[in-house]
């Protein structure tokens, strides 16, 4: 057998004995770890079949994490400004396991030993390639096809909410099954449905989430999930109806910020912002906390939807955002952005609006009032050029500082990037994303610029990478489809035909792979995409609707 | 005389004793800092270093040689810094030329003695004879015993599919 070996590797091997030792195994750890990390991760799964001792070294975190960090933070890395070093070298942001510069990963390092850094790794190259499995999870057998039902999502959980089945969490992670439920009940007025629905983790002990529900009677309730126990328990429920519906809702502990629609009497909409009493300063769930404090309230001419409302803290204020949608006169539809800064006392310190528009385009809408007399209104540097301004209404828009998407119709996205700063809030012109085929029917941008888009119909669903290179593409040129977005592509399912990109096909596959309400009513046309919830590390979760009234949602797992 | 041109002698672990610049010596930072604990001492003893043959020996003193004007190793370089590529420039790849026995017997020796631009050499050598070979190629290379039954080994290839390019 040695012999046989030998004289296969002949040209590396003088021949100076008859059996030569396995060299490479019998170095240290420590040393073949150092081999191995000179490996490209093709080569390091394919060592991992080697042997039981390769499969683990190769499978080492610490290997993987190298590798992770060479891929993918320190290409970002150099992209910011700030980090990119001095020297051309940009040695200094080659993996180091004291100095790496981790950037929004960080979370990740800090987990330590625990992180498993190949599965992390290939979590990212799922999401770089669009490789992913799809299941289907039916939160809904039966449910109004009038009213919404709303989904929310929050680390591998999700919560729905309608008026039919009441509230309800679902655990999307390993084995999806539903966490807890419980019925409407406290509404006193039966026709009052939600409207909105906001989660809330900050500050909250480990396996809580704060649920709160917006009516269309303009009341909100607040629950607790308690994920450990599968149970919601209603912290709060707001007794006096306020007539007009609840468009949108953002909940941080303790503040709460509704965005109230207008009724026939009043012409604009109402953002209200609540405080609820804390005893010095944290969040106990067990008590149920008294009604909340009205602490602002501003009209405001912002249309809706879409609208995102959004809540930050800081240790020094609290920043309440309101991105919309505004029609213009001659160039469609564009987006503004309202901020209110707060003292952590809920003290109105600054109001700014800001607009993607130059300053030669005039809204329809007069420009946006509000009662607080301390507000300091600026508007943006506009630049003097034409802003590319998409000529439809968007059919959803999703901001998270500092990027602000919105979905249109005509197969597109708009991207722009806000600016906030101490002196100055401006919004950059739009660029314009190409990659979708149908109508964008939702969008949804996290942390570090990931975004991910859905048509209307059917499977197409892209993932973008937005940050970097936007600044200086103004043309748009570099933006053009495949560049900036990858098509996630789920794994067929076996044994089901598939004929190429045909999108029934894709349909009737995922079908077939999911878990309930099987193949019987395929036959009755396309899936309709009802709005993409959103997206973790993890997963994206598309809600669906295979007929009226039955809702699932669709869970891309990219692990 | 003391400096940089001051020949001392190793004593190798087959008790061959083998004269050297101080300046290529002082490539590796254990013998640098047993220099500088020894003193002069050094002048007169030999030093004995115990873990490397006088053929190993003397080809790590060859590429020392080589490398003697290589400005030192940073100090904060530590062992994950360095470049992710498996470049050799050319000398290296000439010097590391040798059979496998004596590849790892450098890699063994550069390691004990602390020689890390060595190390990383015939590290990215050995790394280079893994790249791109599928696993029973480099099972042939290395002469390593595949102790996974056919499945198990299956298994692991389906679990890693992802990765292939």
């Amino acid at each position: 057998m040695p012999k046989h070996l030998r004289e296969e590797d002949g040209e590396e091997y003088p021949s100076k004995r008859v059996t030569y030792p396995d060299r490479l195994s019998s170095l240290s750890d420590e040393l073949l770890l150092r081999i191995l990390s000179y490996l490209p991760t093709s080569s390091l799964t394919r060592c991992q079949r080697l042997s039981r001792r390769f499969y683990i070294m190769a499978g080492d975190s610490q290997v993987w994490k190298s590798a992770y960090y060479n891929r993918f933070v320190r290409p970002r890395a150099a992209r910011i400004p700030g980090i990119r070093e001095r020297d051309s070298s940009s040695d200094s942001l080659l993996f180091s396991s004291k100095a790496s510069k981790w950037l929004e990963d960080e979370a990740l390092v800090k987990q330590g030993q625990e992180t498993n850094w190949k599965r992390q790794y290939k979590l990212r190259h799922n999401w770089s390639t669009g490789s992913c499995n799809v299941s289907e999870l039916q939160v809904a057998q039966r449910t109004s096809t009038r009213h919404p039902f709303l989904v929310q999502l929050h680390e591998g959980v999700a919560v729905t909410v309608d008026n039919f089945c009441g509230l309800q969490a679902w655990n999307l992670r390993g084995k999806q099954t539903r966490i807890a439920s419980t019925l409407l009940q406290d509404s006193p007025q039966c026709n009052a449905f939600p409207t909105a629905l906001a989660i809330d983790a900050q500050g909250s002990s480990e396996k809580a989430l704060a649920v709160i529900i917006g009516f269309t009677d303009g009341r909100y309730s607040v629950y607790e999930l308690q994920v450990d126990a599968r149970v919601f328990t209603l912290v709060y429920v707001d007794v006096e109806p306020a007539s007009t519906s609840i468009e949108a809702i953002a909940y941080s502990h303790p503040l709460l910020v509704t965005l109230r629609r207008r009724d026939a009497h009043c012409v604009t909409n109402r953002l209200s912002i609540y405080s609820f009493s804390t005893s010095a300063g944290k969040r106990s769930f067990g008590d149920v906390p008294g009604p909340p404090k009205l602490i602002a309230s501003l009209k405001s001419d912002i249309l809706g939807p879409p609208i995102s409302l959004s809540l930050r803290t800081s240790t020094h204020s609290i920043l309440v955002s309101i991105a919309y949608a505004q029609p213009t006169i001659l160039a469609g539809w564009s987006v503004g952005l309202q901020e209110l800064r707060l003292t952590l006392e809920g003290v109105i310190t600054n109001s700014r609006l800001a607009s993607a528009m130059g300053l030669d385009f005039s809204s329809l809408s007069p420009a946006p009032q509000q009662s607080s007399s301390r507000s300091n209104r600026k508007l943006p540097p506009g630049s003097s050029t034409h802003a590319p301004t998409s000529l439809s209404m968007p059919t959803s828009l999703s901001y998270t500082h500092p990027y602000l998407l919105t979905s249109h119709p005509d197969n597109t996205l708009m991207f722009y990037l806000v600016t906030s700063t101490s002196e100055n809030l401006s919004i950059s012109r739009g660029t314009r994303l190409w990659g979708h085929t149908s109508s964008v029917s939702g969008v949804h941008v996290g942390g570090r610029g990931k975004a991910v888009s859905v048509s209307s119909y059917g499977e197409d669903l892209r993932v973008w990478e937005l940050e970097g290179g936007v600044s200086s593409s103004n043309s748009g040129r570099r933006l053009a489809a495949g560049e900036k977005s990858v098509q996630v592509r789920p794994e067929k399912k076996a044994g089901i035909e598939s004929s190429g990109p045909d999108f029934l096909s894709k349909t009737i596959s995922i079908r077939g792979g999911g878990l309930t309400c099987a193949l019987e009513s395929w036959s009755g046309g396309a899936t309709l995409t009802k709005g993409l919830v959103g997206f973790d590390d993890e997963k994206v979760v598309v809600l669906r609707e295979r007929e009226p009234g039955c809702r699932a949602l669709a869970v891309y797992d990219f692990t | 005389m003391s400096g940089p041109n001051q020949v001392i002698r190793l004593m190798s672990s087959d008790s061959v004793e083998i004269p050297v610049e101080r300046v290529v010596a002082e490539r590796s930072i254990l013998i640098k800092n047993m220099l500088e604990d020894i003193g002069d001492s050094a002048l007169t003893d030999p030093i004995p270093i115990p873990n490397v043959n006088e053929a190993v020996l003397r080809k790590v003193l060859d590429w020392c040689t080589h490398h003697k004007g290589d400005p030192p190793a940073s100090v904060d370089d530590d062992s994950d810094s360095r470049k992710k590529t498996t470049d050799i420039e050319e000398w290296d790849q000439k010097f590391m030329q040798v059979d496998q026995e004596m590849l790892f017997e450098i890699i063994l020796a550069a390691n004990y003695l602390d020689i890390k631009a060595l190390l990383d050499v015939g590290c990215k050598t050995v790394a280079n004879m893994i790249k791109g070979k599928s696993p029973e190629e480099i099972r042939r290379t290395f002469n390593i015993q595949n102790d996974f039954t056919p499945e198990e080994e299956d298994q692991i290839r389906r679990e890693n599919e992802w990765a292939e390019e």
